[in-house]
């Protein structure tokens, strides 16, 4: 097997004396998509924010395209796209010009005919002279994303990028990812639906009170944990699902 | 690095509201003050305006543009990207320190003009130079408020309120209406020491111990300022 574009050894993440991620390891490469799937709370957001640069882990490592980023993090967060859970663009900015912002922060050069090809690519041609508060929560979304690949990154992170979309624009961002990954790209998003985990992700890992409880393809991991009297427990209808698997190994037990 | 500062530069102009205010107030102070410039003196109330404008870049321009923009993300989402958090920071004053040179250049013009105050030309050099220096104080300022405190709107609150006792202060306490010890403490405020170094740059010729005392004292605030301000700050706001 090739080297991970992502690779993320013993990670651990603390916010004061509060532990938010204990001994992550995992892998992501060329080619998947890899879903990390956790209650609300369980560490994803955390996760990527020590991939991201965004926070200092207590300590781990991770790589990204080889670089360390804790040792070469501009090189690590180039070969990177990120979209932030809570992402914000300036407001002020039209959409045309926070394009060619992160395009020139990314150093890809994009002339004004590029960025209407960025734009036509989405559907959203008319949008360039908006500002980011003028469009919907899907089209934000398709925006946000454009901009997290403008540089044609070998690793895309999305974090819960299909909550609060509606089906179309759902399908639309699947669609996408799948795009990515058919070219190569390492895909890593994070998701608390089951039904996306299913649909999408190549390999997930279950991420639960900060620790990773399972790592697998979903179809493995039902397979691994049909028989499991905690999953037993929860399966309605007869049928073993991937919320069943999850259930009954995150408990059942609702989260803030 | 210019596409950063190209977007910042937008981002004040299309703040339109705050963008006047900042170089409204002291010019109406300027143009109000105009029947006292013979007891003031043109070298006092060019001064004290500037200290104001000031005052404002460092507090409602700066800091309030800090505050709203951490809560929304958007420096998150620039630092998720190959730049260094040297290179936000630095694109961030710099629109900061063009607003200052701005606002300066435009109470000597119109000192000049409206109040017909005349000044050396060493007098408007040396007046831009710590113009610039003063400002350094109240961005510090604007610093330490925006690292100290995370909501927007209390941040907003504070700075309205410091602004406020400072255009106070730089109305009366100077004058003495407030007793000998408020004057004291005013003339070696933050207020107090940045006017009294832009009055002898603008005239250089009355620049004395007391105000290379002011100088450092100017420096020293910067220090403190600073040194909490990025101590304290923390780039997201929760
Ligand atoms: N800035 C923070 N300060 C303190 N605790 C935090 C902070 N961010 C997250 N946490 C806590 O860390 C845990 C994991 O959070 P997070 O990584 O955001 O989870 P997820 O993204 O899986 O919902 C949660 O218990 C959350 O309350
Ligand atoms: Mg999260």
């Amino acid at each position: 097997m090739p080297d991970p574009i992502l690779e993320v050894k013993e990670l651990n993440v603390s916010y004061g004396a509060f532990q938010a991620v204990k001994d992550v390891s995992f892998g992501v490469y060329g080619g998947e998509i890899f879903g990390l799937l956790g209650p609300n709370g369980a560490g994803k957001t955390s996760t990527l924010s020590a991939v991201e640069g965004l926070l200092h882990p207590v300590s781990g490592t991770v790589t990204v395209a080889g670089f360390d980023t804790r040792e070469k993090p501009l090189h690590a967060r180039a070969n990177m796209g990120v979209q932030l859970q809570a992402t914000s663009f300036q407001p002020e900015l039209t959409i045309a010009e926070i394009i060619r912002l992160f395009a020139s922060i990314y150093g890809v050069d994009l002339q004004d005919d590029a960025v209407k090809r960025k734009l036509a690519e989405i559907s959203l041609e008319e949008a360039a002279g908006k500002k980011i508060s003028q469009l919907s929560g899907g089209q934000q979304q398709r925006v946000s994303l454009v901009i997290s690949t403008i540089h044609d990154p070998q690793l895309v992170l999305l974090d819960e990028p299909t909550t609060g979309l509606d089906p179309q624009s759902r399908r639309q961002l699947w669609e996408r990812m799948e795009h990515f990954r058919n070219n190569g790209h390492a895909v890593l998003l994070t998701t608390h639906s089951m039904e996306e985990a299913e649909a999408v992700c190549d390999r997930i890992a279950i991420i639960d009170h900060g620790r990773i409880i399972a790592i697998d393809t979903p179809e493995a991991l039902i397979e691994k944990h049909r028989h499991d009297p905690e999953v037993l427990k929860v399966v309605r209808k007869g049928k073993v699902t991937l919320e069943d698997v999850f259930i009954g190994l995150t408990g059942t037990a609702v989260r803030p | 690095m210019a596409a950063l500062l190209r977007a910042d530069f937008t981002t004040l102009w299309r703040n339109r509201r705050s963008f006047r205010l900042v170089l409204i107030v002291p010019l109406i102070i300027l143009i109000s003050w105009k029947g006292l410039i013979d007891k003031l003196g043109g070298v006092f109330v060019l001064s004290s305006c500037i200290t104001i404008g000031l005052t404002s870049i460092g507090l409602m321009g700066y800091s309030n543009s800090i505050a709203r923009d951490r809560d929304r993300g958007v420096f998150q989402r620039l630092r998720v990207g190959p730049v260094s958090a040297w290179t936000i920071m630095i694109s961030r004053l710099s629109v900061q320190i063009a607003m200052i040179v701005l606002m300066t250049v435009l109470v000597f013009v119109v000192g000049y003009f409206v109040d017909h105050i005349q000044i050396s030309p060493a007098g408007y050099a040396a007046g831009l130079l710590m113009s610039m220096l003063g400002g350094a104080v109240y961005l510090g300022l604007g610093q330490a408020i925006v690292g100290r405190i995370k909501n927007p709107d209390t941040v907003n609150s504070t700075t309205r309120l410091v602004y406020f006792v400072f255009i106070m202060i730089g109305m009366f306490g100077e004058f003495g209406v407030l007793g000998e010890v408020i004057e004291k403490l005013v003339i070696w405020s933050p207020y107090g020491v940045v006017r009294k170094v832009l009055a002898a740059s603008l005239a250089p010729a009355t620049w004395s111990l007391e105000t290379t005392w002011a100088l450092l004292a100017s420096i020293g605030y910067t220090a403190v300022f600073v040194i909490l301000g990025v101590k304290w700050f923390k780039w997201e706001s929760k």
